[in-house]
């Protein structure tokens, strides 16, 4: 478990949703632990994958209205990614934890360096589409969102 | 040679940003130096209100966020 971000750092930062498949079997697992350290570090928010399969209006409201959502998957089976498609919800970054060379059972067991390798692939945008990311800020000023106090 | 700048205290989001550009140099196969500025003082006289802040060679390119990969290759690219 990491500190919590003790910085106001990233202001400008997009507003993301995060959702682990929180699957049973390790790989799945993980993606919990990697979407709280996202959290944590102030990549986004997590957000309850079950509460999204039942068709929650407001999470399904607070995902439409993200700048990205961000489907973290255990395996090929992609549950989370489908469970989204399926409540009209665009994924922007999609990691499979199996893509980034964690395996698959059977062992319940993970590591530090698992969950790094699964955060620091999100921040560098590898379950992003070439080109699909939206235009970022180029800095601070009239179009940071700050109503001109920075 | 390419000078690229992380401005920032050494919470989290710089050290992802750091390795955001360090991993866009590789993909790149391009020579660049890549530095960390932590000092407050220089961060803030950059006219920088928001870290982490990305400059390269002396222009900032974005600030209060991290940009991917992706990104900074473009703008290494441009």
């Amino acid at each position: 478990m990491t500190e919590k971000n003790p910085c106001s750092c990233g202001a400008n930062e997009q507003k993301r949703i995060i959702f682990p498949c929180a699957g049973q079997a390790n790989v799945g697992q993980l993606t919990n632990l990697a979407a709280v350290k996202l959290t944590e570090e102030g990549y986004g928010n997590i957000a309850c994958a079950s509460l999204l399969a039942i068709g929650t209006e407001t999470l399904i409201a607070n995902a439409l209205n993200a700048d990205e959502v961000v489907a973290l998957d255990g395996c090929p089976t992609q549950c989370m990614k489908k469970i989204a498609g399926a409540q009209g919800i665009a994924v922007g970054q999609h990691l499979v934890m199996t893509d980034l060379g964690i395996t698959k059972g059977p062992s319940k067991s993970y590591t530090e360096e698992d969950i790094e390798k699964i955060v620091a692939a999100c921040w560098k945008g590898e379950g992003r589409k070439k080109d699909t990311a939206k235009p970022g800020k180029k800095s601070g000023g009239k179009d940071c969102g700050c109503s001109g106090t920075c | 040679m390419t000078k690229i700048e992380i401005l920032g205290t050494g919470c989290a989001k710089c050290k992802r940003l750091f390795a955001n550009a360090e991993q866009a140099v590789k993909d790149l196969k391009i020579t660049a130096e890549v530095v960390r500025v932590d000092d407050i003082g220089e961060i803030v006289g950059r006219g920088i209100m928001l870290p982490p802040a990305l400059f390269i060679n002396g222009e900032v390119r974005a600030e209060g966020r991290i940009p991917d990969v992706n990104e900074i290759k473009k703008m290494l690219t441009e």
